[in-house]
């Protein structure tokens, strides 16, 4: 057991010691380190450490106070523990406050590795060498990459201990390491851009920084002499990126907080057919090399794998073990946070499972429609299902990508949209904890001109 | 579903809770000056050219409402100090949240290791720069008593409850934060500044027939005492938020395609900050991705536009007696009667492009970077009263209340969410319509503005800004404008 593990050990019977009848101490360590670079030279360099611990505390007439500190003096941490019991008498009691029991926390499940020691020793010039050949390979692309708003690459190392008053004591050490380029190309007076990013725990499977650059280029310079189209009713394709914020979109309309709550257009649909056979949407807590992937939840409690919709029924909602208990269900490992906050209802590894159909053939079913590349806004209204976006991308006809497009929106309903999801992709991807394949909507409202 | 009468918590008193901060310790110095001192020397070391650390420590405090009772209160402590040494046009920059000397100076020389030169035995003397006024509190907001934070959301449930029988959620959050900085450089300044925020916000959801949901968001604050809630009262924010809710039950589906759009006053002025204001700050003008690059003195908006950036306004949200970087806030005319007048201007950009900072360096925390930021923006008043500007629109929409907004600063497109809207025919205000955004490109929004009233109004401070990943409260206003020949993105096709 390390320091810190025994620190939060401390935390936690301190807090006991001084009245509190349930505690649990989150603990973060981090290093992290980036580079960003411009013109061939390098921009800046960051480096750091950093950390921190939240305390949630349950008195023994069942209030939540909750306090964090990134302070380790010990003094400071008494007067921490002391604040997070004199904050608990503000809060109202509530039985169904707890903190999860040693059954709820359950065993870990298999995450396989998590760390990386080829990103926790990067050398340090990896990231300025990374960043450097992204912009190279993204103007070497086309004349028109004037500059780059953005170019850089960075890790970061984190450590996550935990222990509570109900057995719980542990920690994991992971990695992650990232490239993300930003290029503007310009002609005749109009500017493009684009983000491209990977973001992955392990070195070996990240993208090159030549792949990255490049992408990042070609879609700024495709976007060049994009207009408006008028308003109207088509088919609407989502490339794996913006279809990865869609899924997004669908878990919080999961969520178990949002559920009990009445305020989500999922309530009272468990069971039911909300979408075509062949869209699964899981959150997998214990996906290998994932970059969402570890053995427990914000509050201790086991990751697994939770499928949300299978086969278009939707099957599960996601709970953490306070959600769990006021809906009279079980918590599906979905607890998330920093130490800066209590645990709220988050995603682990979410994705749609991948389809059968290449995007080519998809885009080719389409006489004339929209293809989605980016977009604004933050999405859909998991409330009232209400969804209306900025968007930008390519136009379709007769099959074809044919003119670039910006200044719509996309707009529709959730609901409506999960059965009228008519084509899903082989091309599943993850550039971050959200993954999915390119999909397609039979018809959704551009509006425009 | 449990009353506030049941829930309301037992109140502990004042001595039970010990303040985070005394007055004591809020009038030493963050940092020793000698130590601010020697760190500069050190981060200077390798033959860098400029040299600053910044020191904060912030303490906050957050109580949560849920289902008419408080269900957690919590509050936390951070601090840090970041180093940044620059060398060219090269940053190089190191935080620790270890205020130990040792885990200090370490920041110091990895931040200093972007100067490659030799090692030049160098010391700084800094001397206390004194900073303006514009958000004296009475009280800092991290001493109120909890309870009293905790009671200000209970009456907004309270009374967003009896705002309506439809009324079947109502989610509260109060949450303040007493920041003190301190910035030295190796230009010999020494600034210090506390900067006190709260915000009280609360969301609802009505239901209406058919169990049509709707939901309405309201609040407000800014840097400013703990009394401000007597007059801006708990129960007006739980009653706008419900208000809001129930007016749009039963709304109708929202036409899409350009439209002449008026805008309700205030928080909709988070237009301007995200048509122009984005693209007018001096980063992505020095890198010339922003589309109002090399624009100034050019014609970029209607003539009755006027837009202003002022880090000045008393205890608003977006108010700063010294940026980030030490320097104090400004006001600043951006755009006069439809010309561009200039950038915002951090101190990096501002030298590297032979400008003066503008004062408008800003970073979430000791872990960033500044970067050049807005404060408060909002466009100066015309003379059209509201009533006449909705009278004179034959067909349109009525935008009274906002969601968030988001641009694209190179292409310029920028969104605008609608959270309330009707249409208007024939100069009235018709029936509710759901679900609209607004979609434009910047100047041109700007070039189709066709009246402004004379009704001038801040936003009431709900207003946060995120840059690269970097947060900073922000503060917006706009009278009644009426923009023609704007995008509505909508769900009905004609």
């Amino acid at each position: 057991m390390n320091n810190y593990e025994q620190l939060a050990k401390k935390i936690v019977q301190r807090a006991k010691k001084k009245g509190a009848k349930q505690a649990e101490a989150f603990l973060e360590v981090g290093r992290q380190s980036s580079c960003r670079v411009r013109d061939g030279e390098i921009e800046d360099l960051t480096e750091a450490t950093s950390k921190g611990v939240g305390l949630r505390v349950i008195t023994k007439d069942n209030r939540l106070g909750f306090a964090f500190t990134s302070d380790f003096e010990p003094s400071s941490l008494d007067v921490f523990v002391d604040r997070a019991l004199q904050l608990a008498q503000t809060a109202a009691p509530n039985k169904l406050n707890g903190l999860p029991t040693a059954k709820e926390l359950g065993k870990a499940g298999e995450t396989g590795e998590l760390y990386d020691a080829a990103v926790a020793n990067l050398a340090g010039d990896w990231k300025i060498k990374s960043a450097l050949e992204m912009e190279k390979a993204g103007k070497a692309v086309d004349p028109r990459i004037t500059t780059f708003a953005s170019v850089g690459a960075g890790d970061y190392v984190s450590e996550v201990y935990m222990a509570s008053s109900e057995g719980l004591s542990g920690g994991y050490a992971g990695t992650y390491v990232y490239l993300y380029a930003s290029p503007v190309a310009s002609e005749n007076g109009q500017l493009q851009t684009s983000q491209w990013v990977d973001y992955k725990r392990f070195l070996g499977d990240l993208e090159t920084p030549e792949m990255v650059g490049q992408e990042a280029a070609k879609r700024a310079v495709r976007m060049l002499g994009a207009r408006s189209v008028k308003s109207q009713q088509v088919p609407v394709i989502l490339d794996p990126l913006m279809a990865a914020s869609f899924v997004d979109n669908l878990s919080s309309a999961a969520d178990g907080n949002a559920i009990y709550k009445n305020s989500s257009i999922f309530v009272g649909k468990l069971g039911k057919r909300l979408a075509p056979e062949s869209v699964t949407v899981v959150d997998d807590g214990l996906l290998k090399r994932g970059l969402g992937t570890s053995p427990f939840d914000g509050e201790g409690v086991a990751t697994r794998r939770t499928p949300i919709l299978e086969k278009g029924v939707l099957r599960s909602y996601l709970y953490d073990s306070f959600t769990a208990r006021k809906a009279k269900a079980k918590t599906t490992g979905n607890a998330s946070r920093g130490y800066r906050s209590l645990p709220h209802i988050g995603t682990n590894n979410l994705y749609l499972e991948a389809g059968t159909r290449s995007p080519e053939e998809i885009i080719r079913e389409v006489k004339s429609g929209f293809y989605v590349t980016a977009m604004l806004g933050s999405g859909a209204n998991p409330v009232t299902g209400e969804y209306s976006r900025g968007a930008n991308g390519l136009w379709i006809e007769n099959g074809e990508l044919a003119y670039p497009v910006q200044e719509v929106t996309v707009a529709g309903n959730l609901l409506q949209m999960l059965q009228d999801l008519d084509a899903i992709g082989s091309d599943l991807q993850f550039r971050g904890t959200v993954g999915a394949p390119t999909i397609r909507f039979k018809q959704l409202t551009v509006s425009g001109d | 579903m449990p009353r506030a009468t049941t829930a309301r918590p037992k109140r502990p008193t004042p001595a039970q809770l010990a303040p985070l901060a005394s007055r004591q310790t809020a009038s030493a110095p963050l940092l020793p000056q000698p130590l601010l001192e020697r760190l500069l020397a050190v981060a200077m070391e390798k033959g860098g050219e400029f040299a600053e650390v910044y020191v904060e420590r912030a303490l906050t405090t957050a109580v949560v409402l849920e289902e008419s009772r408080i269900k957690s209160a919590q509050s936390g402590v951070v601090q840090g100090v970041g180093v940044r040494v620059i060398s060219g046009a090269k940053v190089g920059y190191a935080y620790s949240d270890d205020l130990d000397e040792p885990a200090l100076l370490r920041a110091a020389r990895t931040a200093a290791m972007i100067a490659q030169g030799g090692g030049s035995e160098q010391s700084f003397k800094v001397s206390r720069t004194p900073s303006p006024s514009y958000y004296k509190v009475a009280m800092p907001l991290a001493e109120v008593d909890v309870a009293r934070k905790a009671e200000l959301v209970l009456r907004a449930d309270k009374a967003a409850r009896a705002f309506d029988r439809r009324v079947k959620q109502v989610n509260g959050t109060y949450a303040d934060n007493t920041k003190r900085i301190a910035v030295a450089n190796t230009l010999g300044y020494y600034t210090e500044d506390t900067q006190d925020l709260c915000r009280l916000s609360v969301q609802v959801v009505a239901e209406g027939k058919n169990k049509e949901r709707r939901t309405g968001f309201f609040g407000g604050g800014g840097r400013v005492s703990f009394s401000h809630f007597d007059s801006f009262t708990p129960e007006q924010v739980g009653q706008e938020a419900a208000r809001q809710a129930i007016a749009t039950l039963g709304a109708a589906e929202c036409k899409a395609g350009p439209q002449t759009v008026v805008l309700a006053p205030g928080w909709s002025g988070i237009l301007l900050h995200e048509a122009v204001g984005h693209g007018l700050e001096a980063d992505f003008i020095r890198k010339g991705t922003s589309l109002f690059t090399g624009k100034v003195g050019e014609k970029v908006a209607s003539d009755l536009v006027t837009v202003i950036d002022d880090g000045t306004v008393a205890n608003s949200r977006g108010s700063i007696n010294v940026d980030d970087e030490g320097m104090p806030g400004e006001r600043k005319v951006l755009i006069e009667k439809g010309v561009l007048k200039g950038y915002m201007y951090d101190t990096l950009n501002a030298k590297l492009m032979g400008q003066r900072s503008t004062g408008s360096g800003r970073r979430e925390s000791f872990k960033s970077m500044p970067l050049p930021r807005m404060t408060n923006t909002y466009l100066a008043p015309g003379d059209h009263s509201p009533e006449e500007i909705i009278k004179e629109v034959k067909s349109g929409l009525y935008c009274a209340h906002f969601g968030g907004g988001q641009v694209d600063i190179t292409n310029g497109n920028f969104v605008f969410e609608v959270s309330e809207a009707y249409e208007i025919e024939d100069g009235r205000l018709g029936r509710p319509v759901k679900n609209a955004i607004l979609i434009g490109v910047g100047p041109e929004a700007l070039k189709n503005v066709s009246r402004v009233g004379c009704d001038p109004m801040p936003d009431p401070g709900l207003g946060t800004c995120g840059k690269d990943g970097q947060s900073v409260p922000v503060g917006v206003g706009l009278p009644t404008l009426r923009i023609d020949n704007m995008t509505v993105g909508g769900t009905k096709v004609s």
